[in-house]
């Protein structure tokens, strides 16, 4: 537009300058550490490869942690993302009231990630708690959330599913957003409703999928504040994310370097998992885009 | 003819078949909501219980109100009162929100009013930073923060942000902008503005909407921000609500949750009052980002 | 069979709004019937109404032998060609085509014939493998057109086909279209068409007949010569026609028509048809009916339109703009002239009642339905 070409660099500058301060320079200062021993006293010293080989071989802690997380995420994120699709579905149709139910399955998103929710969530799980209570006016026997292993997870599973509103709310945009006069040519084609969800409507929101799955996948493997408020990642480390152990090497023991390498080993996860979903996007996304694209 | 009796039992059937549907889904909608928001309603109702009350039962009615949760949270088992953690928030969001509106704002402008050399690696570089995984670079901002001498300040939660860092806010402005018409820059050009007033004066006020629900998003989430303040802060009395409320969980009698869960109520209530005040912002500020992303 | 008929037809939404008021309407078997009209005059919710997407709230829609008023689109053996296409924007034009039949249950090497077909006749053959995107506004207008033709429907519905396109592919598509309603027919095909569109020359060229609306009701229906000549009301006098019908106020003197000072002879005596007192009316003439002769109304030229062959004169007559069509060399004729004097054909003619816009000239008096 301007004809300057300096110009738009000058308005840009501020996020330049984060950009290579805040982001770049540590991204690759992290690289750096995890071929480190640093612990912030000293200069760090290079060890090569000796933290990935610990983390590989000798670090059971490791191996549990990348477990649950990777459960974690492969429940949490397929299970958020349907329900987030069902119900926005649901309120495609024109129903009154759509915004009040709209705001009211939203609202946990905006508050779940807060300490405060963690600390309900805390609460409700407890053995007094309102979830036990609840289970006994219903007959059933109370359950020891935080005791058992395997109930942890759930709690936190819970926590992050409570919150589909965020991806409802784009998947209602998305379905609002489709020509209706598709819908018509599909009805006079002699579609039924149940057909054009699947051949018309499902199809057209591919790209928003996708992109809440990406979104929330990478999302997901960066869980903190739930595990470390509500279970402090036990029993046990069934619920010790990965996150969670980073924090601890690295704020808590201040193993810079190991703390750093652990970070890589989940980026380059979560990086692999991201390259998959867009390389099968070509497969199963349609993008009916612009005309001119 | 008989055609007709068919034709008409067949329209009768299939109106009772949609009644039903319609009634069905109002069902479920009510019932998923109930469930979604009977913990909320349940946290402020206990707020106002008495300890041996909230144990005692799941409704969330309290039989006799009382303050008394309140009154001893605020004061905390620390030397502050909740309102010292108050404003400690405060300090924080305030210069985040304002610096994030206008970095971002810059950034927006220049990738969507301008070409310049590198343009598109910069805006790659926008994306790579939408997806990244932030934890691989919090160890060596860590180590940045404190070579600064920044550490133990408000400085490391508020100046990233202020230089654009959160890339999400620059993705949706830029999306936005894209969408508003030059026209009326171009008019102002031909009118002897610069690029800079043409900014102020036209782009700004265009983008008053979108801008709106940045803001309102970035006061949501550093409301929420636990991880950041826990890295950075040592000090209890430069403590935001969110660590606040972490140690009041540490510090407080096992039973007393009353106190816990009227902090708790207190720290989530801006939040959800800024929300309901301004739902608009929110919804269509999560739309545009997601459904054109 | 495939007739369509409108008994009584209305809309009303919620809120008491009439839309559509109590029309009635004969479609014959392999009619091709316009809808014309300006925008907000409910014509393409009749349409959507005949089609099922709009709730029908009175009277009655008969497709053939059947009333549809309860059926679903699917069911009512119809095609719809839509303004914006509708195309389905992640399956190939193949895909497209086939959606409907697969419904419906054809077999492959049935639907593959049918694709073949239909691409032959519309030459989208090329088309076939792309993507709506990948589609020039004409090309996906034919494949939407394909759609349609490939269900071989009782009753083809176009809601303003062309009205996205620019002129010369309007042209284009026009004829394309009158041409494949002729084929249908020739070879016995089932061809009815209800075509809405506000272009009063698309209805003009492509009508059997055409369905003049306006604010929800029939203003008149009839062939298109019919409606050019002998209008039944004002309304439709000054819609059909380009350019438009001089519409003159003035008032009847015995067989004389006043417009201020100069009065014109008319060959017949309607005062007594007139609602209105004292003997208001509207005088009609067309331009292409109005010549330069020493013995016409004068009127003061203010300026002309050079169209090529012809010139487009407008003037002001007794205050009232008048405008006249008349050949270049005319126009040449009359060098630096202010002032012209312009003779109606006495043939060609219209008295309109200023109260309620009849044509009282007509003989008979009243439009046929």
């Amino acid at each position: 537009m301007k004809g300057q070409r300096f110009l738009g660099l000058a308005y840009l500058a501020p996020y330049i300058i984060g950009l290579l301060v805040f982001t770049a320079v540590p991204f690759l200062a992290s690289l750096y550490l995890s071929f480190t021993d640093y612990d912030l006293l000293s200069a760090p010293e290079w060890v090569g490869w000796d933290n990935f080989k610990k983390l590989f071989t000798r670090d059971r802690t490791f191996w549990k942690s990348l477990n649950v997380t990777l459960l974690y995420v492969f429940i949490t994120v397929p299970l958020k993302l349907a329900f987030a699709l069902f119900i926005a579905a649901i309120l495609n149709y024109r129903l009154r009231f759509i915004n009040f139910f709209r705001t009211a399955f939203y609202v946990p998103s905006i508050l779940g990630g807060s300490i405060a929710i963690a600390v309900l969530w805390r609460y409700m799980f407890a053995s007094e708690g309102l979830v036990n209570m609840a289970l006994g006016t219903v007959g059933l026997a109370p359950v020891d959330w935080f005791g058992d292993p395997g109930n942890a997870l759930f709690t936190i599973t819970l926590l992050r599913c409570w919150q589909f509103g965020s991806a409802m709310v784009i998947f209602l945009a998305a379905l609002q957003s489709i020509d209706k006069s598709l819908y018509e040519a599909a009805a006079i084609d002699g579609a039924s409703k149940t057909r054009i969800f699947f051949y018309i409507t499902l199809p057209l929101l591919t790209p928003v999928i996708f992109f809440n799955l990406i979104m929330q996948m990478v999302q997901a493997f960066q869980e903190f504040n739930g595990p470390y408020i509500i279970t402090q990642g036990g029993p046990l480390k069934s619920t010790y994310l990965l996150p969670l152990y980073i924090y601890d090497e690295a704020f808590k023991k201040f193993d810079m370097g190991y703390a750093s390498a652990i970070a890589w080993v989940l980026f380059v996860i979560i990086m692999v998992l991201t390259l998959i979903a867009f390389w099968s996007s070509k497969k199963w996304v349609y993008y009916a885009g612009d005309k001119r694209s | 003819m008989d055609m007709q009796a068919f034709n008409d039992a067949q329209a009768a059937r299939r109106a009772r078949l949609m009644m039903l549907q319609q009634s069905i889904r109002y069902v479920l909608l009510f019932a998923v909501g109930l469930v979604m928001l009977y913990p909320l309603i349940w946290l402020v109702g206990a707020s106002f219980k008495t300890n041996s009350e909230i144990f005692a039962g799941a409704g969330f009615l309290p039989r006799n109100p009382t303050l008394d949760g309140y009154i001893h949270g605020w004061q905390t088992s620390t030397p502050y009162t909740f309102g010292r953690f108050f404003w400690n928030s405060f300090l924080i969001i305030l210069p985040k929100v304002i610096g994030t509106a206008i970095s971002c704002t810059l950034a927006a402008y220049a990738f969507a009013r301008f070409d310049f050399p590198l343009k598109k690696v910069f805006f790659v570089s926008v994306i790579a930073i939408l997806l990244l995984p932030n934890v691989v670079t919090r160890i060596p901002q860590y180590i940045l923060f404190r070579d600064f001498g920044w550490l133990d300040t408000f400085l490391p939660l508020w100046v990233p942000s202020a230089l654009a860092g959160d890339a999400f806010f620059v993705f949706m402005l830029v999306q936005f902008l894209r969408s508003l018409p030059s026209d009326m820059e171009e008019a102002a050009r031909v009118d002897g503005a610069n690029s800079l007033q043409t900014l102020l004066y036209i782009v700004v006020p265009m983008l008053a909407p979108a801008l709106i629900s940045v803001c309102l998003f970035q006061f949501m989430w550093t409301m929420n921000d636990f991880l950041g303040p826990l890295i950075y802060l040592s000090s209890v009395d430069k403590y935001p609500v969110s660590l606040a409320l972490k140690l009041s969980i540490d510090t407080t009698e096992a039973f007393e949750w009353n106190r816990i869960l009227a902090m708790s109520v207190l720290t989530i209530a801006p939040a959800l009052i800024i929300f309901f005040a301004a739902q608009r912002y929110f919804i269509e500020g999560i739309s545009a980002g997601g459904v054109k992303g | 069979m495939a007739r369509v008929q409108l008994k009584n037809l209305e809309k009303v939404y919620g809120g008491g709004v009439k839309a559509v008021h109590g029309i009635d309407l004969d479609i014959e078997d392999g009619e091709f019937m316009v809808f014309v009209g300006p925008s907000g005059c409910a014509k393409s919710t009749t349409l959507r109404m005949v089609a099922g997407l709009e709730e029908i709230t009175g009277g009655e829609v008969i497709i053939g032998q059947t009333r549809v008023n309860d059926l679903p689109p699917g069911k009512r053996s119809i095609a719809m060609v839509f303004q914006n296409y509708a195309l389905y924007p992640h399956m190939k034009v193949r895909g497209n085509l086939a959606f409907g039949l697969k419904i419906a249950g054809k077999s492959k090497p049935e639907i593959e014939t049918a694709i073949d077909d239909v691409a032959r006749i519309l030459e989208i053959e090329p088309l076939l493998d792309r993507l709506p995107k990948q589609l020039s506004g004409g090309q996906a207008q034919r494949v939407a057109l394909g759609r349609a033709l490939i269900k071989k429907p009782g009753v083809f519905l176009f809601d303003e086909p062309l009205s996205n396109l620019d002129a010369k592919l309007r042209a284009s598509m026009r004829v394309r279209i009158t041409d494949l309603h002729r084929r249908l027919k020739a070879e016995g095909l089932s061809s009815t068409v209800i075509y809405v569109t506000h272009d009063q020359t698309e209805a003009m060229t492509m009508g059997d007949r055409i369905c003049v609306m306006q604010a929800g009701r029939i203003m008149q229906v009839a062939t298109p010569k019919e409606l050019y000549n002998h209008p039944a009301n004002l309304f439709v006098a000054g819609f059909i026609g380009s350019p438009e019908m001089n519409l003159l106020e003035g008032h009847l003197d015995g067989s004389d028509f006043v417009i201020g000072a100069q009065r014109l002879t008319l060959g017949i005596d309607v005062q007594a048809r007139l609602a209105s007192r004292p003997a208001d009316a509207v005088l009609g003439v067309r331009p292409q009916h109005l010549t330069i002769a020493d013995d016409g109304l004068e009127a003061r030229l203010t300026h002309a339109e050079f169209m090529g062959h012809e010139v487009y004169l407008h003037a002001a007559l007794e205050g009232q703009k008048i405008v006249a069509v008349v050949g270049a060399a005319e126009y040449e004729a009359l060098g630096k002239a202010e002032t012209i004097r312009l003779r109606p054909d006495a043939q060609h003619l219209h008295v309109f009642d200023k109260t309620d816009g009849r044509n009282v000239s007509l003989r008979g008096g009243s439009a046929a339905a």
